[in-house]
């Protein structure tokens, strides 16, 4: 009974709301959901949107499924964005020395259609 | 230092992680951690617990909710009987790691926490004690 | 109203039973002070006035007592303050009150040592007054005994609230310090300045990353200008903090540009082997405002030559 991550098609890309608490058990649901969500996809060249505002904390592995994710939806000729990370996971990955370099990032859902722009 | 609340949280399985998290964060709130401390103490028993179970083969948790009379804090240890950390300098210094990983936990945790003190035994196990006070009170 | 002090400093019966017990107060020495009470009602008056006497000769104590209204208004509760001693009881409405009379010092700026001084006199005084009454052997013992420990019990209370007091006005301090150490001004729509002056510490820097966090989240700001010229030295532990503010405000989705770079600043960066591709830097403020205004689509012009 692992609940499912919600996808959404808007304006041409892929939304994905992470909501709560992304549990160890949930993150690699949330990582197959997203790849299989681009694949079924197939023939659009939309981007990604990952909204994380819904998570209150982001520890090194959590992080790091998303980062992969990223790259991965990258890799699948995507471009991907991150949005909402809120101001104290920020602070917290960064203390930790976890910078998430190569991940781009929005302030929110809005901001982040934007970065995204028209679907080619 | 008064214990105002203690639990005892087996790590033995994925799902006992969250748990022990939920439970640092339900404190971090009971002793009144701003949303920055509650932060990185809740993600500081992410990765411990973590460490304890991929690393040390499960163990425990002790969350605690304590004061000094003048200050709230957490105090949360971790307890494994595994193989215990082969190169603590190194693991402490942060980026070793022995599995694909950045290997930040260990040293990320240090830097989010007030109190930090490890005991590692090779064959033995590892205890990992973390203490974190809030901030600016009324 | 504000939280009771025994509710701030989470002092319960638990925390009363225990601290009666290392203060050896039981059943006998209440009821010893329950007993002497007739006397020392009889003694109040004069012991109070002969007590402000001794805190007016001196030099320390008289600073603080220079207005004869307060005075009187002191000597007023010192009397309810002192019968209270000899009531025979003591519980969290009791504590509150000792609480209480020590948070006020504190707010008068009365150090504890002028404090423990003065419940010395006050033992003196009632001393001789048990003396006079003309019981003695063990019976006196006993009854010294049993006031020495509650006035004892009392200075500890007291002493709890000073220090609690004094931390709280510490925090407060802090907290102000903290706004004033890293004001964020909105410049423009979406665009903050965050002016930093003085010396920065780990403590001051973490304090700067989370008003410049806090800001953007709020103001949904795109860029946020940090403005360093005012900064005294920025050495490599320094500059590492910046960055890390800087990494932490893009994970939000915002873009930091640094400003008021001097060369040995400049020197410091370059140094650290810092990616520079994803660094916004501008020597003068004026600059990296006008190129904060053309990351969120604004520009400066000329109004003579019009727009
Ligand atoms: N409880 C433990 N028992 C045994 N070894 C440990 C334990 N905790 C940490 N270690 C060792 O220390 C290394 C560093 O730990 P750290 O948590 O920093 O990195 P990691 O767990 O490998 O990766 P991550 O960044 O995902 O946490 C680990 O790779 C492991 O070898
Ligand atoms: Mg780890």
């Amino acid at each position: 009974m692992t609940p499912t991550i919600p996808i959404l098609r808007v304006r041409g890309h892929l939304l994905v709301s992470v909501q709560g608490e992304l549990g160890d058990d949930v993150v690699e649901q949330f990582q197959n959901d997203v790849l299989s969500a681009i694949e079924r996809d197939r023939g659009r060249d939309g981007g990604l949107l990952v909204d994380i505002s819904g998570l209150e904390v982001v520890d090194t592995y959590v992080a790091r499924v998303l980062a992969d994710t990223a790259a991965m939806a990258r890799l699948m000729g995507r471009h991907t964005v991150v949005c909402g990370m809120r101001p104290e996971v920020a602070a917290t990955l960064v203390q930790m020395g976890y910078m998430l370099d190569g991940v781009e990032t929005a302030l929110d859902v809005d901001d982040g259609l934007d970065r995204l722009g028209l679907p080619r | 230092m008064t214990v105002l609340v203690s639990e005892r949280l087996t790590i033995a399985v994925e799902g006992d992680v969250p748990v022990v998290r939920r439970r640092a964060r339900e404190l971090a709130q009971a002793a009144h951690f701003d949303a920055f401390a509650s932060a990185a103490i809740t993600t500081a028993a992410s990765e411990l617990s973590r460490n304890a179970l991929v690393h040390g083969g499960g163990g425990y948790a002790v969350v605690e909710h304590v004061s000094d009379g003048l200050r709230e804090g957490l105090r949360l240890v971790f307890v494994d009987e595994g193989p215990g950390i082969l190169d603590i300098d190194r693991a402490l210094r942060g980026g070793y790691s022995t599995g694909r990983s950045l290997g930040l936990g260990l040293s990320g945790s240090r830097r989010l926490v007030d109190e930090f003190h490890v005991e590692t035994s090779l064959g033995k196990g590892t205890r990992v004690e973390v203490v974190k006070w809030a901030r600016f009170r009324r | 109203m504000d939280p009771s002090l025994t509710e701030v400093l989470q002092f319960d019966e638990h925390q009363l039973r225990t601290r009666l017990a290392f203060f050896r107060i039981g059943e006998e020495e209440l009821d010893r002070l329950a007993a002497m009470r007739p006397l020392m009602e009889e003694a109040t008056a004069q012991i109070v006035s002969l007590f402000y006497e001794h805190l007016l000769s001196q030099p320390e104590t008289r600073d603080f007592l220079d207005d004869p209204v307060l005075v009187d208004r002191l000597q007023a509760k010192q009397t309810a303050y002192f019968l209270q001693l000899f009531e025979g009881r003591v519980d969290l409405a009791y504590v509150e009150n000792r609480f209480r009379v020590g948070a006020a010092h504190e707010r008068l700026g009365v150090p504890p040592r002028w404090y423990i001084g003065a419940f010395d006199r006050y033992l003196g005084l009632v001393r001789e007054r048990l003396i006079g009454r003309g019981v003695a052997g063990a019976e006196l013992v006993a009854d010294l005994a049993a006031v020495e420990r509650i006035m004892h019990f009392d200075a500890a209370l007291a002493i709890d609230a000073y220090v609690a007091g004094h931390l709280a006005t510490h925090a407060r301090n802090q907290a102000a310090l903290r706004e004033l150490a890293s004001p964020v001004i909105r410049v423009h729509d979406r665009v903050l300045l965050l002016p930093l002056v003085g010396t920065i510490d780990s403590f001051r820097a973490q304090q700067v990353m989370e008003s410049a966090l806090l800001g953007v989240s709020e103001e949904q700001a795109r860029v946020l200008i940090l403005d360093i010229a005012g900064v005294a030295v920025v050495d490599t532990q320094v500059a590492d903090h910046l960055l890390k503010t800087t990494a932490a405000l893009r994970l939000l989705g915002a873009k930091t540009i640094l400003t008021g770079i001097s060369p040995q600043v400049a020197r410091t960066i370059v140094e650290l082997g810092v990616d520079l591709k994803t660094l916004h830097t501008r020597n003068k403020l004026s600059d990296g405002l006008e190129l904060a205004l053309s990351l969120v689509g604004r520009e400066i012009t000329d109004k003579e030559r019009g727009s």
